[in-house]
């Protein structure tokens, strides 16, 4: 596709940021994207598979999903976006879909409600899908180890886990070297 | 934290019963679209040329948002629409040859090794 006059088009990659509600996800995306966070929501009828119209919709219950997501341009040819979503299982329609085709997950723990951290730890297991656990320390002290985290969520060695400041942009950019260098490793192993 | 909530959306991330009916009146009631070409961050792009002489305003409005190459979720953030309905719409748009698509391959098969080291690199230099 190279329409006339619009310029090259990019090819995508997408990172999935999850977390419980308050964990920072809004924060990091903003932290590193070159545009203001943008936002969008996602509908969803509680029998949103097969319903293709409306009638007798009314009065059913239905589900917004708010998604945040920011976007980074590293060439012409490359932009990476980055999608933060809810943590909680009763959101994992939206996961399905930013999960298919994503280069990676972060999940982005807070030490106060390291239990909201578990589903999509769990999700992203299942599906394959390659990610980092970063666990935001919202005072930039790191008054936690990242060890006694890491036992906390019973995750494996495997899983990289590092602490960070989603409100800083360098500290932002490690996770996502921490994710890119994580699937870098598994295409060279042939995982 | 100094007073700065951890969250920048102001505390909504979800809501119940909200209605159905209005974000999709503006697909005459349809909440699947016509084809699934479109991922989240499919690009997507106006035709140049072809821009119709009569066109509904929320079909005006995507058009102009992208007159060059932008994503899915972008144009239905800019729009104002929710994801499902800016799909639906942008199906029309395509099957109408309004605009094209672009799925980047990655979405199905993993970057080789060397563009992830040139993403690498990328992120670096932020």
């Amino acid at each position: 596709m190279d329409p006339e006059g619009a310029g090259p088009v990019p090819d995508t990659l997408k990172i999935v940021v999850a977390g419980g509600f308050g964990a920072g996800k809004t924060t990091l995306v903003s932290a590193v994207s070159e545009v203001e966070s943008l936002h969008t929501e996602e509908v969803m009828t509680s029998e949103s598979v097969g319903v293709d119209d409306l009638e007798g919709v009314e009065g059913k219950a239905t589900t917004t999903v708010a998604l945040d997501f920011g976007r980074i341009t590293l060439d012409q040819t490359t932009v990476v976006y980055l999608f933060g979503t809810p943590g909680q299982r009763r959101f994992s329609f939206m996961w399905e879909e930013l999960a298919q085709g994503a280069l990676g997950a972060v999940v982005l723990a807070d030490t106060r409600r390291l239990a909201d951290s578990f589903d999509a730890i769990d999700f992203f297991e299942s599906r394959g899908v390659p990610f980092v656990v970063a666990v935001n320390c919202f005072d930039g002290q790191r008054t936690h180890r990242a060890e006694d985290v890491r036992v906390a969520l019973d995750v494996e060695e495997r899983v990289p886990l590092l602490l960070c400041d989603a409100r800083d942009r360098e500290s932002v950019k490690e996770v996502l070297v921490e994710l890119v260098t994580l699937v870098l490793r598994l295409e060279l192993s042939g995982a | 934290m100094d007073g700065v909530p951890p969250e920048g959306e102001g505390g909504r991330e979800w809501s119940f019963e909200s209605s159905l009916i209005r974000p999709y009146s503006l697909t005459g009631g349809r909440v699947r679209p016509s084809r699934t070409d479109f991922s989240m961050t499919s690009q997507v792009v106006a035709v140049p040329r072809t821009r119709p002489v009569r066109v509904d305003p929320e079909l005006e409005l995507i058009l102009s948002l992208c007159v060059r190459p932008v994503s899915v979720a972008e144009v239905a953030s800019r729009a104002g629409f929710p994801l499902g309905v800016a799909r639906v719409l942008l199906a029309d748009l395509l099957d109408q040859g309004y605009v094209v698509v672009h799925t980047s391959g990655w979405e199905s098969h993993r970057p080789d090794a060397q563009t992830l080291r040139s993403v690498l690199e990328g992120i670096r230099r932020l």
